[in-house]
């Protein structure tokens, strides 16, 4: 058990025992090193006074060289038991004598030497001179053993340790009983602190047994209990005060709350009932909030979306305008944008970007988004209205044109042929060749203005569209032109043409036109060729004026006639372009431009390509 | 050479007679003086002696005239320390007097003496010198048979080649002259 955590009565019996213990064992030592210096002066003393008197009886010996009297005198330090060993040298420095006389010579020194004595390997070894009269007679050595000393020694040691062994058995009996005096209060002091803590009783008070520091303590712990009584009844109280504090906040609390509640739903139901899509997001882009249009148009939820990212949400989204204008918000910048194509659904947006802040930082941005598509949509059929008008207004100038140009010509000629006839009335041949004249620029002029009226009926008639087979358009166009066929030899082969969807009276007189100008503008013997096949979506994407979406077929009709120079391949459908004389081949100038007409009303397409004297081909895509 | 000697026969003869006389002469003379020496060595020990026993006997201060008076070491008939007792005795002192060697040829000359060694042996007449001499403040010494017996104080006398003491005290108390009981103690004490 270490020392610290031994309880108070061993620390406290311990620490008497061990201080007793000490000073017992300190005085022992003292006294042992006082009785050790002491000894050994008194033992040099004594030997010194010894040797005196030795030297003193042996003066006659060595004065008469009387070695019987000297190694009497000598052996009579056998009543010193210590003294191992003594001799006498004599005025020369010889060994006189010899004490015990079993030794010899050669176990003394070979010669004295000086006066006194001296402590040497544990014995006292010393010379003394032996005088007489002042006169120097000789040398006395002695040896004494220590013997006496450790005799002395063991029996203070025994001694020593009798004192040491009765005086703990003492300190231990009266520190057990005098130990109490201090730790009794102490352990009663714990006790009770024990209690305390144990039962969190602090009307326990510790009982008073003196009036010193250890009654001091516990009054100043019963003290400090009754403070701690006294504290604990305030903190009570306080506790108490606070709990319904507590409770007070916690209604007002609740009743803000249901107010913010009712607040939050109240704008909540604002919003919904907004027409326009509002959302919230915050620093991060996250929404914090959506009102149900914007649920409804972008197919979300609330729930899944809080927290969430814009982009997270929309990845399609990305780097849109949207996302750039949300990102200038951000930035604190007041974002209108009054027209944006939405890049996550079909339709086109008003939209507001405005940075919400507090504090000049943008802590969220609004979104607000009216959807404009209707709109947009009006807008666009208006802006087709118009091309259709400007185009309608474009024919419109050149049969305004054609009028003033091609209609005057005949009537031009039959003013000039009514002059002749009129001034030639007598001369009957001439008269007649005029009115010839005449009548052939009629039915000319009357040509002309069937066809203006024909290629305005185009424009203007709402036909319906139905079922037409190609092949019985054909055939039925063969029969039409039997005669025109016959008289040139024509030949006309035709594959198997699919059933389309189009205007039966328009679809006939497209390929009525095409087969007779081929038929037409042919110097020997026409062969015209006529094949059809289905485009495939990518060979749709190649017509810019086709809807991707739908099914087209691609008519090809080639001849063997006079072509065309591949530059006027894109002027050969305007109204009344002509590439030749109308002297060498008859014609209106209207019927291309017809077709392209027709094929405009189909939504189809229609060009050619040529080689002069050589041929065109002409391809027809229709939607099936 | 030794070839040339053998030529010259007397001659080396010669030189080996003288050698062997030399040589026995040498002999003789040294025996001679060995004989001497233990007598020698013994007379000087003694002359010691007679100087020691003035440090171990009490002369009373009546003995002294003055205190400037010398002590006298007396020796009556043939001196056998010669030198060996002067050169004992230099530098020292009795009782604070110096000391001074006399010597005696017949014991009507003894008359201011302290200490008398007598030489003579035969005790018929060391008896007679005995009862001539002064009974006070005088110790005598001799190696005369049964001196201490006959009214001597100390006597010589040699065992194993050991000088030992006889001593009457009785003589000496006499004599007003107190002998150390260390000195008793080495002797042979007789009345």
């Amino acid at each position: 058990m270490r020392f610290s955590s031994s309880p108070i009565k061993g620390k406290l019996m311990r620490i008497i025992l061990l201080t007793s213990g000490a000073v017992l064992i300190l005085t022992c030592t003292a006294f042992f090193l006082y009785e050790f210096v002491a000894f050994r002066q008194s033992n040099k003393v004594q030997i010194s006074t010894l040797g005196k008197i030795i030297a003193a009886n042996s003066t006659a010996a060595l004065a008469f060289q009387d070695h019987d009297d000297a190694y009497e005198t000598l052996n009579s330090l056998r009543a010193e038991k210590h003294v191992v060993a003594a001799c006498l040298y004599d005025d020369s420095g010889h060994i006189f004598a010899v004490y015990p006389l079993y030794l010899k010579e050669s176990d003394f020194p070979a010669s004295p030497g000086k006066p006194g004595y001296n402590y040497v390997n544990s014995f006292l070894v010393g010379f003394e001179p032996v005088l007489l009269e002042q006169k120097f007679r000789g040398t006395l050595y002695l040896k004494s053993d220590m013997k006496a000393m450790y005799e002395r020694f063991t029996l203070y040691s025994f001694i020593a340790l009798l004192v040491i062994a009765v005086s703990s058995l003492l300190a231990f009996l009266l520190s057990n009983r005098l130990q109490k005096i201090i730790s009794d209060p102490i352990l009663a002091l714990a006790a009770t602190a024990g209690i305390i803590s144990r039962e969190n009783d602090y009307t326990v008070r510790a009982e008073k047994k003196a009036d010193d520091e250890l009654g001091l303590l516990t009054d100043a712990f019963n003290q400090m209990l009754t403070q701690i009584e006294t504290q604990n009844a305030e903190i009570t109280g306080l506790n108490h005060a606070l709990e319904r504090k507590v409770v007070d906040r916690t209604i007002k609390l609740e009743q803000a709350n249901n107010e913010l509640k009712l607040q939050n739903e109240f704008v909540e139901k604002i919003l919904d009932a907004s027409v326009h899509h509002i959302a919230v997001l915050d620093t991060e882009m996250r929404f914090t909030s959506i009102n149900k249009m914007t649920e409804q148009i972008y197919g979300i939820k609330r729930d899944e979306v809080f927290g969430k990212s814009y982009i997270e949400v929309f990845p399609q989204s990305k780097d849109s305008r949207a996302h750039n204008d949300i990102q200038r918000a951000l930035n604190g910048k007041y974002v209108h944008n009054p027209v944006t194509k939405s890049a996550i659904i079909n339709g086109y947006f008003e939209n507001y970007f405005i940075p919400l802040k507090q504090d000049s930082k943008v802590y969220a941005v609004l979104i607000l988004s009216h959807d404009i598509t209707q709109i947009m949509e009006a807008n666009e059929k208006l802006m087709r209205v118009n091309v259709e008008l400007e185009k309608s207004n474009n024919d419109l100038e050149q049969f305004a044109y054609v009028a003033s140009h091609d209609l005057q010509e005949p009537l031009r000629k039959i003013q000039v042929f009514s002059n002749y006839a009129e001034q030639n009335i007598d001369n009957k041949e001439d008269t007649k060749k005029y009115l010839l004249k005449i009548k052939f620029s009629a039915e000319r002029m009357s040509d002309l203005i069937r066809a203006v009226l024909n290629y305005s009926r185009l424009s203007h008639l709402e036909e319906q569209f139905g079922q037409v087979n190609l092949n019985q358009v054909i055939e039925n166009i063969k029969i039409d032109l039997e005669l025109v066929i016959a008289e040139k030899e024509a030949v006309i082969n035709t594959g198997k043409l699919p059933v389309i969807t189009g205007i039966k009276l328009q679809i006939n007189q497209l390929f009525l036109n095409l087969i007779s100008n081929s038929l037409k503008f042919s110097n020997n013997q026409p062969v015209i060729n006529i094949s059809s096949g289905i485009l495939t979506a990518n060979d749709v994407k190649q017509y810019p004026e086709l809807e991707p979406e739908k099914r087209y077929v691609e008519i090809i009709l080639t001849d063997n006639g006079i072509g065309f120079e591949q530059e006027y391949a894109g002027k050969i459908f305007n109204v009344f372009q002509r590439l030749h004389n109308r002297s060498q081949f008859p014609g209106t100038g209207i019927g291309l431009a017809l077709c392209k007409k027709i094929i405009d009303n189909h939504h189809g397409s229609i060009s050619a390509t040529g080689e002069l004297g050589k041929g065109a081909s002409f391809s027809i895509v229709l939607p099936l | 050479m030794i070839r040339k000697d053998r030529h010259n026969k007397p001659a080396y003869q010669t030189i080996i007679l003288k050698v062997i006389v030399t040589l026995l002469f040498i002999f003789f003379i040294h025996n001679h003086l060995s004989a001497q020496r233990p007598a020698s060595r013994e007379s000087a020990l003694k002359a010691v002696f007679l100087f020691n026993f003035t440090q171990f006997v009490e002369w009373s201060p009546n003995a002294f005239s003055s205190n400037e008076d010398p002590f006298v070491i007396g020796i009556l008939g043939d001196d056998p320390f010669k030198n060996d007792i002067d050169e004992a005795v230099t530098g020292e002192k009795v009782q604070g007097h110096s000391i001074i060697i006399k010597r005696y040829a017949d014991v009507k000359d003894v008359n201011y003496c302290h200490l008398l060694y007598i030489s003579f042996k035969d005790p018929k007449h060391v008896k007679k010198i005995l009862d001539s001499l002064p009974n006070q403040n005088l110790l005598s010494v001799s190696d005369a048979y049964n001196f201490a017996r006959i009214g001597g104080m100390i006597r010589f006398y040699t065992i194993d080649n050991k000088i030992k003491l006889q001593i009457n005290n009785e003589a000496a108390k006499s004599a007003n002259l107190t002998i150390s009981s260390k000195l008793l103690r080495l002797a042979d004490i007789v009345n």
